[in-house]
Formats: structure tokens, C-alpha cells, sequence
């Protein structure tokens, strides 16, 4: 046994002395011990608590929990809900520690609830200026935890900290001005005793950067800017002082390596969005995923996927590490089904592209070059009357969560197959407003196109199996060791799929609207599912 | 500087955060701005702030799902005023945003400028109404499947206020070549089970199961996953009519057709 796998029994033993209680909960006991820095290295090793928004450092969504399987899923019940107090997207994935679940509401607040009835403990509704800047919906992801300590992004750009166990505000941190087009949605990211954090405001011309903030002080730690500056080499990648207002924000969430101590994180548009020609050249590094040092922030490496982007194609998707074997090799990989319809798999170290396939249906390019890039169709940017590309700016896929199952070597994605006209225009940028150059239309009903879930092999880049859903779906996706998958449709339909084949085994019409992803956890040894559906969390789990 | 009592009240009014304008406008039913340029300044600001939910040109269907507001009428507004307040304060309750109240008040109105451009009534189209409606309902038997007014069939959209959505080239088009537009309501599904067959107009469809409508009229429900194998055609179920009817008998259907408004 090596000194690192004896380190890591150690911190497994004490793990589960702290996570007995909850494994035990019965009526008054004492729940809710402190998440630290350890438990969140080893996530994967309690899977009835879900300690982050992507359920591990690595972002696979994929959970340990086995009771809800192919066999007992026709079982599921409905166990709790948890109604939100005001209308809006609910984008929220809920994190569980110890049998406390904690749920952020739109606009940006945060509630505390008994995991097994969905009663709560607090709330906390932050305060928010009357004059936002916010894209796309007033919504919030979710939260991060350290030790005692919930942290929040919201609307108005801060980072909260905020007591885990009251719900008191212990610390406000302003990230940007919100006045100037910045605005906060996405759970942080914890890195040791720090709180990474991304920020959101392509639409505004704002440029984008990721922020490390000590997570007992709130002092900003680092920041790396998604656009270098003047003195950087590939500020030259943007036309004139294009850079300053080029966008590349960062309003996901990231993954971490805790072995090359690496922090990944996708960056979205350049800015504007749909008029390229005020900022020729690749926009450096819109579009990527960043690899940063965990203590410094500084660069190791990037690989952008849409040089010069004119579609709004993000690459506002999570990181998913894997190590898995590519052409006999073993890779530390990076799995990432892109918002521009193509699937890429990675080396994680390096940054290396090993191969990359259309997954979705796209028009705009004729494939993939060796190192990755794309190779463009003429004919296929934005005009003023319109031209016609697939796939639409909401792209073969968005920021919705994939789930990779090591059981199954599958990642499953859910992707999209449609299309759009893109317009172009003039815009002059004013600080504070829009910035987008354009805009897009869809020339059918958007319930015209359809998705799909599809489990893509990243070894090879092929689909192995496609599960298609009707009308669309807005979810992200959870695999489990019960080999299922859950996702959702964007008509409330919750529904369970066999890992290996994508056969339908369980599915519930829950009648509202789905924008957010299926998470697990477990509770005095029943396990729920928890799914966010119209302005509803619902939480299932077998019945007797 | 020594202050004019005129500055003074100027003064006055700013410190207080309401301006003489701000008063009136807020109560106003009247747009002050409908100029051509007043126009363009309103779609270019709708452009900027509405689009990435209502569409570029606001014709909805964005991924966003906001309405389509080139229909002519607007849910939640009837009179510019209330257009004007529905932009400004949003609909609570709604992921309609409105764009607070220190927007400037010409830049909204300029935005109801250029909402009601979208919607501005077509001019009516040759024909005869009445003889339309002679036709609709008599030898073109167009009310076997179509409801006005609550009389007609159900195997087609209800046509009673068709005249808002639709403009008389479009409407033309619908007669002349129904599969050029079908929405989704429209199709057609047919499943079978043997030597059972069922087939109907599309009232629902998820990933599990649909709904249809059948010839003779029964609601029907059926899983994709159970005994039934099924399929699904996009094409209309309405006859082309444009080898059928003359050009003046177009004309009149056409007529009648654009004259079936919510508010004629």
C-alpha cells in the first residue's frame, strides 16, 4: 500500500465518521457535519450526500447510490415537493449534505430543507437593485459548500457566503458592476480553502474572467482574464480594441484535477454575439476551455473550439474528466460534447485534441481538422437577411449537464438537432447595454425540432445509442451506479433510461417546463431522486 | 451660480426623481413618438433588449419561447399605454422582464412604434366577403373542418379570428398549398396493432405517448412503448384548393377569410 493510498483509507474512515450520522438518521438526531476540503476531494466515496453542483470534482454526474436500479425504478414514488415562491426559470440543482438539502430559488436566493421531507430549516432571500442586467431569465444554479459555508452568485454580480447551518449572511462580495452588464448565476467551484467563480455578461460586451476568492475572508485570491490583454501575445487575436468589449464570460461551472492541480472551466461568445467583422481574427480565448493552476490561476494550457464564433456558440459546458484508454493509451481525458454540434475528447494534461465527431445535427463545417479546428462551409455566416445554419444559437447541446458512467464507459449527452437563421447588424457597444450584432430566428416552431439523449463513446467519438424525446429537452442528464439514466423532456416529462441500451424503463409527467438536471442522494438508507420541474423540486424514491 | 426660478423648479423636479414629462407620460394612452425614424429607433432598441426571447423580428419561436408579437394582438396590452407600462414593468409572475422605470420614456415609446408596425392591418384584399362566405360554407365546404364562430367542424383550426394571424398572402398560400406551413397541432398520426388502425389529427405528442383526434371525431390516447406501432405525418390534411376554386373565387374566400377578426 502506498503512502497516498494509506493517506487515502484515512481520510475515507474519517469521512465516514462523519458521515455515519446521516447514513443513520433517525427523528432528532444531530445532522449536517462540516464538508471539508477532504470530503470534497473524495466525494465520490459518500454518494448519499451530492457535496457539489456536478456531484464531484470531475463533473461526472454520476452517482454511486444502486438501490433505485433496472429492476426497482418502476417502484419510484413521489416523496416530497418543494414549491419556489416566484416564477421564473428554475435552474437550480440542489446539493445534499447529510440529510439537509439546500435548493437556490430565482432570483437568487437559498433555502434550507429536510432532505427526506422537504420541510424547511431557512431561507435566505438576497437583496437585489431594481435595474439588472440579465440575458437570459432571473435564475440561479446552485451552491457551493465548504466546512459550515454555502456559496451563492447572484444577479447583481456578488458572491455571498452565507452560514449553513442559520442561513446568516457572513460575507457580500461584489465580483463586478452590474451596472456595466455583469451578472452571476452559476454555483461555484470549491479549490481547497478557495471559492472559483465565473461571471456572466456576453450579451453586454463586458469581458469575461474567473475569479478565486478565499473562502473564509472573501478577499479576491487571483483573476485570469478569458481575453488577455495588450501585452499578451494573443491579444492580437482580436481587431483593435475589440477585446476590451469582446465578451468570453464564464457562467458555468468547472471541474478540478486534483492531481495535476489543474481548474477547468469553458468560456462562452465573443461579443457581439452575430457581427464577427468588428472583431476579426480567432478572439482568443472565447469559446475554449481554460486549464488554470488551482493556486494561481495562471494559464496551462486552452483549446478553443470555435475560432472566431458568430453563432453565440458557448463553450459554456462542464468539464468532464475521465481516464479512459484512446487508440491503446491510457488518457487523462476531457470529455465535452460542444454547444457547436461536435463532440471533442481531450488529454487533460495537455490540452492535446484526440478526436472529435459531429454528435448533433450542423451545417456550418465540413469537420474537424487534426488538431481540432474546425474546417468551415463558405456560405454560412450571419447576413442581414438572414442565413440559414444549424445548429440554432442554443447549439447541438448547451450548458446542461452530461453524465459519464464509468460502469457503462458512456458519456450521455443531451442534444438538440435544429436550426436557424442568423442575422447581422451594426451596433454600436454603450456600457450597460446590450451588445449582440444581430440576432437569430427560428423558421419553424421551435417544437418543429427535437432532441435527443445520446450516449456517445469517447474512446471513439461514435453514438452508441440514441434515446429521442418529444417535443425537445432543456435537462441535463444523471447516470447512476443502478445503470439508469435520468433526464428530463422540456414538457415535464421525468423519465429513467437503461444505461446500456437507452430502453425507456420509468418515466412521470410532471407538467411544467424543465431547465435544470436530475441529481441523487441518500437518507437513512433510501435513496431519492431529485428533480427540478416547472416552478416544483420533486423528490422520489422507492415505495414499499 | 445664482438659479432662475424656473431652473429652481427644474432642480426641484430632478432632485425628486420625477420629471413634468414623467408625470403626464406614465398616464399617458398616447405615443408622443411615431415618426419613421422614431420607428426605426424603436426596432433598434427592441432588437438589442427583446430579441433574444421575442425573436429578431419578433415573430417569437426563439429558444427563449417569448410570444410572437406580430400576431396583432397583444395578451396583455390592448391600448398603447398599457403596451408602453407592459414594456416598462414587465408581467409579474412571467420571465417578462420589463425594462425598469429608468428607461428613457422615448426609447419606449419608440418600441410601441415599432410593435405596432409589426401589426398593422393589411390592406383588404380584392373579393367579395360575402360571396366568401358563401363559399366557405356552401360548395367549397370549407366548414365541414373549420369552425367560425362556433359553427363548422373540428377536423381543422378554428378560423373565427384567422384574420388576425394571418395576412391575405398568407392565407392564399394556406388554400393553394396547405403543406407549406403546418404547425405540429395539424399532423397526422396513425397507429396500429394488428389488423386495428386508428389514425387522427395530432393533439399532443411527448416522448412516451400521443394524442390524436380521430375521423370520426373520438379522442384517442395511445403509449409508444405498448401494443401499438405508430407513425407520424407532417403533410396537412387539407386539399389544395388552387386548381379547385377560380382566382375570383380565392379572391372572395380570401376576402371573407381576412374578415374573420376579434375585433372587425
Amino acid at each position: 500500500m502506498t503512502i497516498r493510498t494509506l493517506t487515502r483509507y484515512v481520510i475515507l474512515l474519517a469521512v465516514l465518521s462523519f458521515a455515519a450520522p446521516a447514513a443513520a438518521q433517525s427523528d432528532g438526531e444531530a445532522i449536517f457535519s462540516p464538508v471539508t476540503w477532504e470530503r470534497l476531494l473524495n466525494a465520490a466515496d459518500e454518494p448519499h450526500n451530492w457535496l457539489m453542483y456536478n456531484g464531484t470534482l470531475d463533473s461526472q454526474r454520476f452517482s454511486g447510490l444502486d438501490q433505485i436500479n433496472r429492476e426497482t425504478v418502476t417502484r419510484l414514488t413521489l416523496k416530497w415537493t418543494h414549491q419556489i415562491r416566484q416564477l421564473d426559470r428554475n435552474e437550480t440543482t440542489p446539493l445534499v449534505v447529510d440529510g439537509v438539502m439546500f435548493i437556490t430559488e430565482s432570483p437568487s436566493n437559498l433555502v434550507a430543507v429536510d432532505a427526506v421531507n422537504g420541510q424547511p430549516f431557512w431561507r435566505y432571500d438576497h437583496p437585489l437593485p431594481g435595474d439588472l442586467r440579465i440575458c437570459c431569465g432571473r435564475n440561479n444554479r446552485g451552491v457551493a459548500i465548504l466546512d459550515e459555508t454555502l456559496y451563492m452568485s447572484t444577479l447583481d454580480a456578488h458572491l455571498v457566503a452565507i452560514d449553513g447551518r442559520s442561513g446568516s449572511l457572513l460575507w457580500n462580495r461584489e465580483v463586478a458592476n452590474h451596472e456595466s452588464g455583469y451578472s452571476k448565476t452559476a454555483a461555484p467551484l470549491i479549490v481547497k480553502d478557495q471559492v472559483v467563480t465565473g461571471i456572466a455578461g456576453g450579451e453586454y460586451g463586458v469581458r469575461g474572467f474567473l475569479d478565486s476568492y478565499d473562502a473564509a475572508s472573501g478577499e479576491l485570491k487571483w483573476r485570469t482574464y478569458t481575453i488577455p490583454g495588450p501585452d499578451h501575445p494573443d491579444n492580437q487575436s482580436w481587431a483593435g480594441d475589440s477585446w476590451r468589449t469582446g465578451g468570453s464570460p464564464t457562467w458555468l461551472t468547472g471541474s478540478y484535477d486534483p492531481e495535476l492541480n489543474l481548474v477547468y472551466w469553458g468560456t462562452g461568445n465573443p461579443g457581439p454575439d452575430w457581427n464577427g467583422d468588428v472583431r476579426m481574427g480567432d478572439n482568443l480565448y472565447s469559446d475554449s476551455v481554460l486549464a488554470l493552476d488551482g493556486d494561481t490561476g495562471e494559464m496551462s494550457w486552452y483549446f478553443q473550439f470555435t475560432p472566431h464564433d458568430e453563432h453565440d456558440w458557448d463553450a459554456i459546458q462542464i468539464p468532464v474528466l475521465a481516464d479512459i484508454e484512446v487508440d491503446g493509451e491510457a488518457r487523462k481525458a476531457m470529455l465535452w460534447a460542444n454547444r457547436n454540434a461536435f463532440y471533442y475528447t481531450l488529454d487533460r494534461e495537455t490540452g492535446e485534441f484526440l478526436l472529435g465527431k459531429e454528435f448533433a445535427h450542423q451545417t456550418w463545417a465540413e469537420g474537424l481538422d487534426a488538431n481540432g479546428r474546425p474546417i468551415r462551409r463558405p456560405g454560412t455566416k450571419p447576413s442581414t437577411e438572414g442565413t440559414l445554419v444549424a445548429p440554432i444559437a442554443g447549439g447541438g447541446t448547451n450548458w446542461w449537464s452530461p453524465a459519464y458512467s464509468p460502469r457503462t464507459g458512456l458519456l450521455y449527452v443531451n442534444a438538440f438537432d435544429g436550426e436557424a437563421l442568423f442575422f447581422n447588424r451594426e451596433e454600436e457597444y454603450s456600457e450597460g447595454d446590450t451588445f449582440l450584432g444581430g440576432g437569430t430566428e427560428t423558421p419553424l416552431p421551435i417544437d418543429n425540432y427535437h432532441s435527443a439523449i445520446r450516449a456517445i463513446d469517447p474512446t471513439t467519438g461514435d453514438i452508441k445509442w440514441e434515446f429521442p424525446i418529444t417535443p425537445r429537452s432543456r435537462s441535463g442528464v444523471l447516470a447512476t451506479a443502478g445503470d439508469l439514466v435520468f433526464a428530463a423532456g422540456a414538457d415535464g416529462i421525468l423519465f429513467a433510461l437503461d444505461a446500456e441500451t437507452g430502453e425507456p424503463v420509468w418515466h412521470i409527467p410532471l407538467g411544467g417546463p424543465v431547465n435544470a438536471q436530475p441529481m441523487t442522494y441518500a437518507v437513512s438508507g433510501q435513496q431519492y431522486v431529485t428533480m427540478p420541474v416547472g416552478n416544483v423540486v420533486y423528490t422520489f424514491g422507492l415505495g414499499n | 451660480m445664482r438659479y432662475l426660478p424656473a431652473q429652481i423648479a427644474l432642480l426641484a423636479v430632478v432632485v425628486s426623481g420625477t420629471s413634468p414629462f414623467t408625470a403626464t407620460a406614465q398616464d399617458a394612452e398616447t405615443n408622443p413618438y411615431t415618426s419613421r425614424i422614431d420607428l426605426r429607433m424603436g426596432r433598434r432598441v427592441f432588437q438589442a433588449q427583446c430579441a433574444s426571447c421575442h425573436g429578431l423580428n419578433a415573430r417569437g419561436g426563439n429558444e427563449s419561447v417569448g410570444p410572437d408579437l406580430t400576431t396583432g394582438r397583444f395578451q396583455r396590452a390592448e391600448s398603447d399605454g398599457e403596451l408602453y407600462r407592459v414594456i416598462r414593468d414587465g408581467v409579474q409572475g412571467t420571465a417578462m422582464i420589463g425594462t425598469g422605470t429608468d428607461a428613457p420614456e422615448q426609447e419606449l415609446w419608440q418600441m410601441v412604434t415599432y410593435l405596432r408596425s409589426l401589426t398593422e392591418v393589411a390592406d383588404a384584399p380584392p373579393g367579395s366577403t360575402a360571396t366568401g362566405q358563401q363559399l366557405f360554407t356552401g360548395a367549397g365546404s370549407c366548414a365541414d373542418c373549420h369552425m367560425v364562430n362556433g359553427d363548422g367542424g373540428r377536423r381543422g383550426p378554428d378560423l373565427s379570428n384567422i384574420g388576425d394571424d394571418r395576412a391575405p398572402d398568407d392565407l392564399r398560400t394556406s388554400l393553394t398549398d396547405p403543406d407549406a406551413e403546418v404547425h405540429p397541432r395539424w399532423w397526422t398520426m396513425r397507429a396500429t396493432n394488428g389488423s386495428q388502425a386508428h389514425e387522427g389529427l395530432r393533439m399532443g405528442e411527448d416522448s412516451f405517448s400521443f394524442r390524436i383526434m380521430d375521423e370520426n371525431e373520438q379522442l384517442r390516447s395511445f403509449s409508444k412503448y405498448g401494443d401499438w406501432a405508430w407513425e407520424r405525418s407532417e403533410r396537412s390534411t387539407m386539399p389544395a384548393y388552387g386548381d379547385q376554386l377560380s382566382t375570383r373565387q380565392l379572391d372572395d374566400l380570401v376576402a371573407y377569410l381576412f374578415s374573420l377578426r376579434s375585433d372587425p
